[in-house]
């Protein structure tokens, strides 16, 4: 342990004390002059909905992000800004949602990044090798050392950074959004490890959306909303209705189920696929989907959901099955036009890299999905695709002033809101989402949801995959759970309600008999 | 010229008076950077607007400038294009060649053909073969530069026919028809990329190829057609130079391809695909034309003015990479 910090006496057991931090963004400010304390040895969670200024607090934190106003100390030092490596000499460890593995190095290496054991100018790989299986014993974690990063799974790439950060001396361990790509036992893995490492006396700061994980873990609550602090309070002050509010300033019913409309019984299949292959991930599925039906996609990370979806939207060339649209026998799609010329059309699961040009506006991003529609002879009417991209904002509860926003500069919410009114604007009959509120917050999720409904409503069949189980139970009317490449039960929400466990029961029974 | 390829926000937040202007300064910096050289001009070199040197460098820059129409879509598209110099000497042999057995239009429709053959090789080895576009074009370029001395033995292609030289001197209502074709070549570049769904797919795929993909746009055909514009593009400069000459030469490509990727680079075309726009590319071929001729006027040595060059390449990228920083 390198960066032993020393504590004076105004600060004993303070691991931090920001006060009347203050961050401008070219003329809208994002933090208005925030205090925040944590104590040595907690866990501390920071939550809000997008654009509460959280994340910004965290990067000010971390060292990456320059505050207009305000001082921070950390274990009673004086906070550099701006400088990661100052950040990291006072035992500030960061861990990025967008994780800085560099995948070609192993296991080993990548936790020794830029703080190597070495003599005489050589790498000791004896000791290192030796000290990684310490802190992974420490940790309990199985990874082996000589493993390619980038072929392990996003879960383990995580712990990999938390080992990094303790071999750095962390004492204060920051995590943006750690769990929003964690399947439950994966995350309860994650849990376990932050409070081991609570009794060892670090302290450990968190931004996370998921309500149920920040009262299950963290000792004091934190609440952002519009850049001010709403509450800041022990656990034990919270429950989840008070954090929403704190949130929002209004009650929101999070993840209600809501009754829909019985479809007519007996209605031919909207899309129908027998003997879905992709080679290597998934193995003889069929699903069946109706018109104005929700079939939600269960199961854990890794288990095949997203290449179903994939290979349904015509992304693996090398997928295999049969498939019937509207009772008419088609072509298997191995292109996505393929796929779209059926009426199918995917929602990606990464909005970043696959669903958005993040360099073009809003409205252009939404008629990439049909240019046909909003242009003539070839020639593209720029009022034409302003106006349909207003009717398409408003359906999705995206401000239509904004349409002409570059997609870069909006919020997490809106920008999934963008994704979804682009995949509404191709005219799809059969709707695929993957991860539809991944990273975002309250207010936006409930409106995406009950705007799936309505589409379904409309007659779309719609198939929504999500690492959050209750949301899949609270959108869909049937469920299909899938367990290592393969399809282990379907459960029917109009005959009874479904619940979390009965998802996580039929994915495990398979996998505890291999 | 055309309008901004992204219509500006209709009525997105009002920003501070101060971040607006800030915003349009960053945005329209290389504007400003070609106002500044003009007046710098002016004080240097005072003929600096004389019709007579205007009509100078636009048909000096002519050939340049029309290659650098084509490497704009190309880059915009988040490729990049090396070869364009050996098809442009390619395009000057054969159309010198060619002058004389096919006459000047038959002989410009055979590098027509030649062009679009180099320009569709370029773009099924970057799409199909994925190699990256930088050693693809490298490699394409020496091939199809070699084949350019091939076709010529390596000799000047002077044709008899005089009427070969009359795209490259003659003159429409006193301005010379190289003008004319520079100015019809940028004003439907600038058209088709702004306004075209064409133009704003290779928007989208030099943005995001996969999220473009995923859209249903074809990004292999429209990343390959890219090479293939620019290609022909090359062919028509090399046309011009040969005409303005009055001989093909195999080493005339020299610096063609450095020079159009600097004056699209110095308008504040990206080189990572997805942003930029024609005017840039204009303002970037005016900038680079200007300060040729006031240099040449001051008669100051070409390897100082390669030296000057390189610095001001860099300085701009450079320029353009801070810009964006302080935009986001």
């Amino acid at each position: 342990m390198q960066a032993a910090a020393t504590v004076p006496a105004t600060d004993t057991g303070l691991a931090l004390r920001a006060t009347g931090v203050e961050m401008r963004y070219s003329g809208t400010l994002a933090l208005r002059g925030v205090d925040v304390q944590a104590k040595t040895g907690t866990i501390h969670a920071l939550v809000g909905e997008n654009g509460a200024g959280k994340s910004t607090f965290l990067g000010i934190i971390a060292g990456r992000v320059v505050p207009t106003r305000g001082t921070v100390r950390i274990f009673g030092q004086p906070h550099v800004f701006g400088a990661p490596r100052q950040a990291r000499r006072l035992g500030i460890a960061t861990i990025y949602q967008e994780l800085t593995i560099v995948p070609a190095l192993s296991a080993q290496a990548n936790v020794f990044l830029g703080q190597p054991l070495a003599q005489a100018g050589l790498l000791d790989e004896r000791r290192m090798r030796r000290r990684f299986e310490e802190l992974a014993a420490e940790m309990s974690v199985t990874i082996r050392p000589d493993a390619i990063a980038g072929r392990l799974s996003v879960a383990d790439q995580q712990m990999l950074e938390i080992m990094r950060g303790v071999q750095s001396g962390a004492k204060l361990i920051l995590f943006d959004e750690p769990t929003t790509s964690l399947a439950p036992p994966e995350r309860e893995a994650l849990f376990r490890l932050m409070r081991q490492l609570r009794a060892e006396g670090t302290t450990m700061m968190f931004v996370s959306h998921n309500l149920e994980e920040v009262l299950d873990i963290s000792d004091v609550v934190t609440v952002f909303r519009d850049g001010n602090l709403s509450g800041s309070a022990p656990r034990s002050d919270w429950s989840k209705p008070a954090l929403i509010r704190a949130m929002v300033g209004h009650d929101v019913v999070e993840n209600r189920r809501v009754e829909r409309k019985p479809r007519p019984a007996g209605a031919a299949p909207l899309l129908a696929a027998k003997g879905v292959n992709v080679p290597g991930a998934i193995e003889a599925i069929d699903i069946s989907l109706s018109p104005g039906e929700i079939l939600g996609v269960g199961g854990l990370v890794g288990s095949g959901r997203t290449s179903l979806l994939r290979a349904l939207a015509g992304l693996e060339p090398r997928s295999t099955g049969e498939l019937t649209v509207d009772g008419e026998p088609v072509e298997w799609p191995t292109t996505p036009r393929a796929a779209l010329k059926n009426g199918i059309v995917l929602v990606p699961e990464d909005r970043k890299a696959q669903g958005l040009v993040l360099g073009m506006s809003a409205m252009d991003n939404i008629a990439i999905a049909r240019f046909g529609a909003v242009s003539r002879f070839g020639i593209i009417s720029n009022t034409a695709i302003a106006a349909k991209a207003r009717s398409v904002a408003r359906e999705f509860g995206f401000a239509e002033n904004r349409v002409g926003t570059i997609v870069r500069n909006l919020s997490g919410g809106n920008q999934q809101k963008v994704l979804l009114g682009k995949a509404r604007f191709r005219g799809p009959k059969i709707l695929l989402v993957d991860e539809p509120t991944r990273g975002i917050d309250i207010g936006a999720k409930d409106e995406i949801m009950s705007t799936l409904r309505r589409l379904a409503d409309e007659g779309l069949g719609i198939i929504v995959v999500s690492s959050d189980l209750e949301e899949v139970i609270a959108a869909s009317d049937r469920i299909i759970v899938m367990s290592e490449g393969h399809k282990v039960a379907e459960l029917d929400q109009t005959v009874g309600p479904v619940n979390v466990q009965d998802i996580l029961t039929a994915a495990f029974k398979v996998m505890t008999h291999e | 010229m055309s309008s901004l390829p992204m219509t500006p926000p209709a009525a997105a937040k009002p920003p501070g008076k101060l971040a607006l202007s800030r915003d349009i300064f960053l945005q329209f910096g290389v504007v400003w950077a070609f106002v500044i050289l003009l007046i710098g001009s002016t004080i240097l070199y005072p003929r600096v607007f004389d019709p007579t040197n205007v009509k100078n460098i636009l048909s000096q820059s002519a050939p340049v400038g029309i290659v650098a129409v084509g490497m704009t879509f190309v880059m915009i598209g988040g490729g990049f294009d090396l070869s364009v110099g050996s098809i442009f000497a390619l395009g000057a042999v054969v159309f010198g060649h060619l002058a004389d057995p096919l006459g000047l239009w038959g002989a410009a429709g055979a590098v027509l053909v030649a062009s679009t053959i180099c320009g569709i090789i370029n773009g099924l080895i970057v799409t199909k073969l994925r190699v990256n576009p930088f050693v693809a074009t490298l490699g394409t370029g020496s091939a199809f530069g070699g084949y350019a001395f091939i076709y010529s033995n390596a000799a000047p292609q002077v044709p008899n026919d005089f009427n070969f030289q009359y795209l490259g001197t003659e003159s429409w209502l006193g301005w010379p028809i190289s003008i004319y074709i520079l100015i019809a070549v940028f004003l439907a570049g600038a058209f088709v990329l702004a306004r075209s769904v064409y133009g704003r797919s290779i928007y989208a795929t030099g943005g995001n190829t996969e999220a473009a993909r995923l859209s249903g746009i074809p990004t292999d055909v429209l990343r390959a057609s890219t090479y293939v514009m620019t290609a022909i593009c090359s062919g028509i400069g090399g046309v011009i130079l040969s005409s303005r000459l009055g001989v093909g030469q195999a080493d005339m490509g020299g610096s063609i391809a450095l020079d159009s990727i600097a004056i699209v680079v110095i308008g504040g075309t990206s080189l990572l695909g997805g942003e930029g726009a024609m005017w840039r590319t204009a303002i970037g071929l005016l900038i680079i034309a200007t300060l040729t001729n006031v240099f040449d006027s001051l008669a100051i040595n070409n390897n100082y003015q390669l030296v000057a060059k390189g610095v001001i390449v860099i300085g701009a990228v450079a320029l353009d990479i801070y810009a964006r920083r302080m935009r986001n």
